[in-house]
């Protein structure tokens, strides 16, 4: 995207893995997944955030910037829901078998990974 | 310091260290904003997989027969669409949210508040999305991101704005 002359920023709830992956700018913030701009309603927090995102994205110079945001989840831990109801196919397979888990740290992904039918 | 690992579990946190630890380590392209912000014209890219609901969804029944796979198409939201619109699609993720309340993950009212304040230039009329979970993004990278980029030259797009959920 950034060949084809589009600038580009992410605002990552996982900073370590975008910018291990090469994104250009990040802007890092620690929000639970599902919701990055904030909750659902608060229109003045996501507007903050992705005003915060935007200035990042004008502001930065040097390929690899990362700019920590400053918010705060306004929910105690202990009450952040995330997870769908029905877990992920992926972590009932690996749930069900550890070899595969121990398989996919090493780094192997399967063929399967490759083809929608395995 | 924003934790990266603060809302994974062992196991996700896990496969993310793995993942991290086997990026390649290519050097970071980069495109300056060709003009100003408050003139350049913005594209949202969200991973939630969403989809028009006249639109096909992303394939969910795919991903349930070989959990390795994920749908690597993308889908092209338009700039007015809101939660009535849209079908969510990702199988890792709590949905309800952001079927309440799109801008929680693909905030296109937000962004035309910020194009209406001068912060920025325009919206560009139509945005993305894909589905984020994919093992393997070899066919995404070589069909879907060409497609999108493709679709933005032809909007006169500046800069993409990429949402992960």
């Amino acid at each position: 995207m950034e060949a084809a002359g589009i600038s580009t920023i992410a605002l990552s709830m996982v900073p370590a893995l975008t910018a291990a992956a090469g994104a250009p700018r990040v802007a890092a913030i620690e929000f639970p997944f599902g919701r990055p701009l904030g909750q659902p309603g608060d229109s003045d927090m996501q507007r903050a955030v992705l005003r915060a995102t935007l200035e990042t994205l004008r502001d930065a110079t040097a390929p690899g910037t990362v700019v920590e945001l400053p918010f705060k989840w306004p929910e105690p831990p202990d009450q952040v829901h995330w997870h769908p109801k029905e877990p992920s196919p992926i972590g009932r397979l690996l749930a069900s078998d550890p070899s595969l888990f121990k398989q996919l740290l090493k780094g192997e992904i399967p063929a399967a990974a490759s083809r929608r039918a395995p | 310091m924003v934790d990266s690992f603060r809302y994974l579990s062992p196991t996700s946190t896990a496969i993310v260290k793995m993942l991290i630890a086997r990026a390649p380590a290519e050097p970071i392209p980069w495109a300056p904003l060709p003009r100003p912000l408050a003139e350049a014209t913005i594209a949202l890219v969200s991973t939630a997989a969403l989809s028009m609901a006249t639109d096909a969804a992303f394939d969910t029944e795919g991903e349930r027969a070989n959990p390795w796979w994920g749908d690597p198409s993308y889908r092209i939201i338009p700039r007015t669409a809101t939660e009535r619109d849209i079908v969510a699609s990702h199988l890792h993720i709590e949905s309800a949210y952001l079927h309440d309340d799109l801008d929680v993950a693909l905030p296109l009212r937000r962004l035309e508040e910020l194009v209406r304040g001068g912060l920025v230039g325009g919206a560009a009329p139509s945005h993305y999305s894909f589905q984020g979970y994919l093992l393997d993004p070899s066919e995404f990278l070589a069909a879907s991101v060409p497609a999108m980029v493709e679709q933005m030259k032809r909007e006169a797009v500046d800069a993409a704005v990429f949402i992960p959920v």
